[in-house]
Parts: C-alpha cells; structure tokens; sequence
C-alpha cells in the first residue's frame, strides 16, 4: 500500500537531503518493535525529520540519516499522553506552588498560561516515557475550568492546544440535592443558549450571585458558549449509575457533546454509554467503593466498558494529580490482566486520549504525525522495563531528573563527607 | 454540578508509623507496667481461630522462601496450619494436591503500615476514626478500639495476596496511640482478627503533620515537636519511678509509653526526611528505647548507613512523592539503597498506607527493584520478596510465625498464577494459617456485611 507515494517521499527526502545543508534532527531509528494504530508492534524502521515522521518501512538504509538509533530488539511507542496538572503544582501541600486554582473564574478558567517547563515533575515524568499532558484545571465554581493540551519537552517554549473540554463533575455534594445541581446547569445552558444580558434583571444572579459558585464572568459563560455550540465537549467526573444516565440525557437534549471521566459504576450502564458513543476517561484500579456514588467500584469496570464498545482512555489515579502521572502504563497493563486487549490498552495511554478530545498531530506513530516517541528496553506496560530515549517533536529529550541525580549524589563514592556522602 | 472536588490526599498527607526488632524483647529490664502482658494476653487478647485448615501440598512450584532464596520445581506441604516441609519431589501422605507448574508461591505479604478499618470505605465523616487530633500526646488511644470489622477493604488486599496488616492510628499527633496487627481474615469482632500474641506498637510521627494540625496551641515547629517527644518521656519515666512505690496506679497514657520504654511496645515513628530520623533516634538514646521502623521515610536513602547501623528498618513507597514539601527529594531506588546499606545489612520494607497500594503491593516492589538495579545494584527477585514478607513481619515482631516459609511457621502464603514481579500476574489463592481464604477462579472470598445488598450486577 501506498508503495507509489512512499517512493515519492523518499525521493523527496532525497532530494532536500541534497539541497539542503544535513539536518541535524534527522534522525533513523531502526530495527525497533514499532506499536502501529491497528497493526500493535511490528519490525520497521522509522525516519524522522524536522519534528515530524516521513517514512515507517521495513528497511530504510542507514546512509540516510548521520543519527542512526539501533533500536533492535527495542520496542518504540508514541510518547504517552497523560491527564494531569504537570507543571501546574510542584509540591501538593504548598498552595504558593499550585496554578490549578481559580476563585475568581470557572468555566472559563484556562490554567495552561501558568505552565512550568522545569517542574521536577515535568523532568521527571518526560524521562519516564511522557511526552505531553492534558493539563486538568480546578477552579472552585460550579466549572472546574477548561481542559487543555501542552507538550513537555526541554526548554522554554511548548506547543499548546485548547481549549480541549469543559470540566465539571456530577453527583454527590454537602449542600444542594444532586437534582438541584442539574436543574442549575439546564438552567445556566438555556441562560447561554437564548443570549445572556447582565441588565436583565431575571438574570442578574448568573452574573452577581453573591456565592462565588453561582458567580459567572462573561469569559465563563463564553466557555460554556462553546459547549453549547459543540466546539468543544462538556467533561463531567461522575461516578454513580444512574447519575451517568442523568448526564448521558442531559448531554442528549442539550445536544451537546459529552466524555465521563472516573466512572467507577460505568459498568452497570456500559451498554448505554456506548450506545450514546461517549468515550469515559478512567483508571482501571479504581476498585473501592470509597465513596457512596461508587459503591459498585470494581476490577470489572474496565473490562466491561471495554467490551460493549466504549472508547476508553487511562490515567493513574495515585499519582497525587501530577507527580506520578507516568504511572497510567502501570494502569494500563493492570487493564491487560484485568481482560482489555493489550493492543487497546496502550491506545489508551497514547492515540485515545488524542482522539478523545480531537488533539491534532499526535498520539499514533504514522508518516506526517508529530515525532513524539519513546524507546522502551522491553513492554512498555511492565513494571520492570525502562525508557531509553524520548523524542517530541522529533528532538531528542534530556532524560536528566532529580530522582536519578539525587540517586548518584547518594551512591556515589566520593571522598568529602555529607552531601558527598557513601552508601 | 458538584462544587469542590474533595481532595482525599490529605488523608495520606496526615498519616505515618513505625515498627521492631525482636531483640530488644530479649533485652531490657522487667515491665513495670504490671498489666502490660494483660494487654496481649488478658481481656484484649486475639481471639483469633483459624478458618478451616487443610492438608496440603503444593507440587513444581517456583518458590521465594521470603529469606531471599529461590527455588525452582519445589513442593511445600503444610498441615494443622503450619508449614511442614519444603523440597523436590516430597512424598505425603492424605495431602490435597496442588499441581503449581508455571506458578510461583511466596509468603503470605505482610503490609505493616495500613489504616484499613480506622479509615474503612465509604470514607465518610461518621466513620473517620484514624486520628485522635485532640492533643499531641494521644499515647492512650488503640487503633483496635477504632478498628471497623465490616470495612469491604480488606478482602481486596486479600485478592492482592496480604494476609497480615499492622492498622495505625493517623499522624496528626507526636505519640498517635497503639497500632494492632491483624490477620486478613473476615470476623465480627477485632479481638477475632488479631493476631495472636503479636506486639503492640506505638505511633509517633514527625515534620509537617503535627506542626500542621497543633500550629494554633502548639507545637507549630520541629522544634516544638521534639520538645514534645522529650517532655513526654519524662512524664513516662516518673511514672515509672512512681510505680515503685504505688504499683497499683493507673495512668493510660504512660502505661504505653513505658511499654516502650520496657522494650515490650514497638515504636513505629512517621518521618520523612534524614534529619528529622536522626534526631528521633538521638531522643531513643536519650531515653533508652528503640525505633523498630521509620515509616514513609522518603529520604532513608541518606542515612541508610545509620539505619543499618542502629538495625532500625525503613517502611517505603516505591515511588510517591511531592504531595508535601518533606517528600520532595524523592527516589525510586530508596528501597534499595535501604536494602543494600553496609553490605546488605538495612531492612528495607515496601508498605502501602493506601487501600488502593496494599492490593498490589507486589508491583510496588517490582519498581523499587527496577530502580535499584538502575542504580547499579545487583538484586534478586527473591531478595526484593523480603521485603514484602521477612522484613515487615520482623518490624512488627513476628517473624517467628510468619513472613517466611520457615518449617513450623504459619502456613500463610500465595499461589500466583505467575512471576510475582509482573503486572500481569495475580494471586490465585491466598492461604492463611493452612485454610484457603481467597480462591480466584471460584471467586472464594470473604464479603462483609456492609457488602450485604449493594450488589446490584452479578461478579463473574
């Protein structure tokens, strides 16, 4: 297939490689047990040029390419895309350190501004095979804030993408019944759909609540526009069963689009979810009835979503919102003994978050993507395998973190004392 | 919608512990606290009864003995619940027979820092029982009394092959209270689950959560922390000296602290960073008693000569960190480090303090032992088994029951349907005491009755 048009790219790639001065980020990685969307890991060589992949073929001859990366016997996956606030908190209990936050906005809080490329965080999970995140906001209104997408490479500047989704979440709460809260939201949609106007005085709450939690800025209730105009989805974390089917009908009359996150009873409604085609962003070690919406939690959950259909993407939930965010493989290959496919599995952690929330260019290695890959020694899913080398956008990543650094300050022999201390 | 998502990370934020060797009960003067052994073997002695043990032999396995050795095509036969004989080819007698080719069987795991019970599921206000946050000396209040039976929890991390837990109180407090160890059995009352005749710890905890939680009375430093360790322990000692001349006076509080310092209750202490352990283990010498564990302890790795040194083990995560400002300078290789200090002498210990962690605490220990041989060290898989089996059972002193396949042990261990160290692999069959409590493919386990009802699809 396409044997015509490879021919065509690679005299192409000839041809510049003539012309042009040799680039320097062109890069071969041959031999390596390459993951494929539809296919899983088969044997080809990858070619890599100007942060994009131009060729995927059994064998592409070395001379191509001054960077030639033996990767026998090695197993290449795009970079995991992962659902956190990487580089938005650097030490969970040091509110001066967390940019999640907003009382001000809501619905139309965007955290991404605040992104911090050198968080040890980011250092650290890039060198664990991560290349870029969905960065989850939490305002304190009704709204969490808008989803977005950021690439974690080293250096100052990163790609961004979003607004991706509207957070919000759905069901249990310590004021309002569960009912009051989807009447609020109907209500606020309507509000927006019909064309809101602070003079109106039947509409002023929505503007002037004197609770900050009904208080909405006219950037909030753009966000909200968005949904309403299926720009982007609503995302709710909902776990009980039937409050997935309030959500499932609201989105349906509201004709909007939805994606569930969480959804430890999913399973009881996974029929009803795939047939609604919304995808549930989950971690599929989320078995503890830990609260009262979620007292079916179980093993089963991913399974039996997997199973009737449901698009599926994965993110580990200890990972105290960003530091262990790279631990969502360790999910993933829980989902594999749990019954889902391996093949879908890893699409969980790489194209479905992608496709889930439509992130042009990445989440799959294929000819024109993103060079966004890492280099696993073994399956990418075991607890035991290590990443050897990670690029995005086609530039080779400094796996440098404080974890190995401060390991060799530890281990190392040295003759002064103290920080220079033996094992 | 609902508003605020509620952070659960400041459970784990709060809480800590700590553990022993058995040595010191060996050492030490007599108990002055005259009703001390009363507290293991008295009115709040373990009830426990085994459930229904079997002859057994598990025939071709691959076997981590928990001492750090590996067998391949072993058999292990056990019988009236103890371990009776490890070898190739046993000949037996009457025994069931368990065909484990392909399979591997270890000890019974052994999570010495779990709040199972104390903070059960559903976590809910009314039934948040961990932390005594009324003063900083709580040395009187026993996990056991807060111990919920029916918690679902536990047969969760019976699925994950644990058949023994160390339940402590939280971490907001300088002296939380007695921590209890439990068999991972299904019973109607907490006495039925103790095991028996194990310890009593004690709890303290350093750094950021007591300084946090007492910041407005005090202590709201390190400072002021440790003056509230020392102060504490002087009332304890004249307590003692008071004992002398009016044996018959009660006192709640100092009745555990002397405990301690009889060498008869084992201190498991919270603490995060370096320094602080160092300075705990000042105040031990100060007044005479052992740390048995530093829990949590992120930053073991720079003092692991000392650990060793004092014979004080390290309970660890595998790789949490970042949720505060003392668990910051993290690394994954901690475990080894701990493990390997002077010569392979340290007592390193991956525990969970999690009810999602204690179900797979396995693969915890295939990271630690992924970054240890990253660092450069020469691990086995058998060696990284001790420390999920011998070292914790040793810190909560009672390794000579369990922790090891050891002949005459009890016959707690798991049948994994394969390598352990794989994230593929899950426990098949969990016996505790010679009687099968978890059986994976006829979904044999217990459920307690708040399951009762809730159930609304049918469990494979």
């Amino acid at each position: 297939m396409g044997g015509k048009i490879m021919r065509l790219i690679k005299l192409l790639i000839l041809f510049s490689f003539f012309l042009f001065p040799h680039a320097d980020d062109m890069y071969l990685l041959k031999g390596g047990n390459v993951f494929l969307p539809n296919v899983g890991f088969v044997k080809k060589d990858i070619l890599v040029d100007e942060g994009l992949i131009i060729s995927i073929e059994d064998e592409i001859d070395s001379s191509i390419s001054e960077n030639v990366i033996n990767s026998d016997g090695k197993y290449i996956t795009p970079g995991l895309i992962v659902f956190s606030a990487l580089g938005l908190i650097e030490i969970g209990a040091l509110p001066e350190t967390i940019d999640t936050r907003s009382e001000t906005y809501n619905a139309g809080f965007d955290p991404s501004d605040a992104f911090n490329p050198f968080s040890q965080g980011i250092r650290l999970n890039r060198s664990k095979g991560v290349t870029s995140t969905v960065n989850i906001p939490s305002a304190s209104g009704y709204f969490a804030g808008l989803l977005s997408y950021t690439k974690i490479n080293n250096g100052i500047k990163q790609k961004k993408q979003g607004p991706l989704g509207l957070l919000t979440s759905y069901g249990q709460s310590y004021d309002d019944s569960r009912a009051a809260n989807l009447m609020f939201i109907k209500d606020l949609f309507s509000y927006v759909r019909n064309g809101y106007d602070s003079m109106k005085a039947d509409q002023i709450q929505f503007f002037y609540g004197t609770d900050n939690e009904y208080r909405f800025t006219k950037r909030d209730l753009e966000a909200i526009q968005k949904v309403i105009n299926k720009e982007m989805p609503l995302v709710v974390r909902v776990n009980k069963a039937t409050d997935i089917l309030k959500v499932l009908e609201m989105a349906k009359s509201e004709n909007i689009n939805l994606v569930l996150w969480e959804a430890n009873e999913g399973h009881m409604v996974a029929e009803e979810i795939s047939k609604a085609e919304v995808p549930v962003i989950m971690d599929p070690l989320n078995n503890i009835p830990g609260t009262f919406d979620s007292l079916n939690a179980t093993y089963e959950n991913v399974s039996r979503l997997h199973n009737a259909g449901v698009k599926l993407a994965f993110y580990y939930d200890q990972s105290s919102g960003a530091h262990n965010a790279y631990l969502a493989t360790q999910s993933a290959g829980n989902a594999v003994a749990l019954g889902v496919n391996y093949n879908e599995a890893l699409a969980s952690v790489t194209s479905n978050p992608a496709e889930i929330f439509d992130i042009k260019n990445v989440g799959v290695i294929a000819i024109g993507y993103d060079a966004d890959l890492t280099i696993w020694d073994n399956d990418p899913l075991e607890l035991m395998t290590q990443v050897e080398k990670v690029f995005i956008d086609g530039s080779k990543q400094d796996l440098s973190n404080r974890y190995d650094e401060l390991t060799e300050r530890y281990t190392k022999e040295e003759e002064l004392p103290n920080s220079y201390r033996s094992r | 919608m609902i508003k605020k998502l509620i952070v659960l990370l400041t459970i784990f934020i709060l809480f800590g512990c700590g553990s022993d060797t058995p040595s010191i009960f060996k050492s030490k003067m007599e108990s002055s606290a005259k009703n001390f052994e009363d507290d293991i073997h008295g009115t709040y002695a373990s009830t426990y009864t085994p459930l229904k043990p079997e002859n057994i032999i598990i025939r071709n396995a691959t076997i981590f003995d928990g001492n750090g050795n590996k067998f391949l095509d072993y058999d292990v036969y056990f019988s009236d619940g103890k371990i009776k004989n490890l070898g190739v080819d046993l000949e037996v007698e009457g025994a069931r027979e368990i065909d484990a080719t392909g399979k591997y069987v270890t000890p019974g795991i052994v999570d010495n820092h779990s709040h199972m019970g104390v903070y059960p599921a559903p976590s809910v206000r009314t039934s948040s029982d961990g932390n005594e946050a009324t003063n900083p000396v709580t040395a009187e209040v026993w996990a056991e009394h807060s111990v919920w039976s029916q918690d679902p929890q536990y047969k969760l991390a019976l699925a994950g092959g644990v058949t023994t837990f160390h339940v402590l109180p939280g971490s907001a407090n300088l002296f939380g209270g007695r921590g209890v160890t439990l068999k991972n059995v299904s019973a109607n009352t907490v006495p039925d689950m103790k095991f028996p005749d194990a310890p009593h710890s004690l709890k303290m905890a350093c750094g950021e959560n007591p300084k946090r939680v007492y910041r407005s009375r005090g202590p709201s430093t390190r400072m002021g922390n440790v003056a509230g360790y020392r102060k504490a322990w002087i009332g304890a000692e004249n307590h003692k000296k008071r004992l002398e001349r009016d044996p018959e006076h009660r006192d709640i509080k100092n009745e555990t602290l002397v405990g301690v310092l009889d060498g008869k209750i084992l201190v498991h202490n919270h603490c995060y960073r370096a320094d602080e352990m160092a300075t705990m283990i000042n105040i031990s010498q100060e007044f005479g008693y052992k740390v048995s564990t530093f829990h949590h302890a992120v930053e073991a790795y720079k003092i692991a000569d000392l650990l060793a040194d004092e014979g004080i083990c390290a309970a660890l995560w595998a790789d949490w960190w970042g949720f505060k400002h003392e668990a910051y300078d993290m690394t994954i290789a901690n475990i080894a480090i701990v493990d390997q200090a002077r010569g392979g002498t340290g007592c390193a210990i991956v525990h969970s303090d999690s009810e999602s962690g204690i179900q797979r605490l396995n693969q915890e220990a295939a990271k630690a032992l992924a970054a240890g041989r990253r660092a450069g060290f020469e691990i086995s898989e058998a060696r990284a088994m001790t420390w999920l089996t011998k070292n914790p059972a040793k810190s909560l002193g009672i390794l000579d029951k369990t922790g090891t396949l050891d002949l005459g042990k009890d016959a707690d261990l798991v049948i994994w349907d394969g390598n352990p160290f794989s994230v593929y692999t899950k426990a098949e069959q969990v016996y505790i005491d010679g009687a099968l409590t978890f059986d994976k493919a006829s979904n044999f386990m217990p459920h307690t009755d708040f399951d009762i009802g809730i159930k609304e699809w049918e469990e494979k």
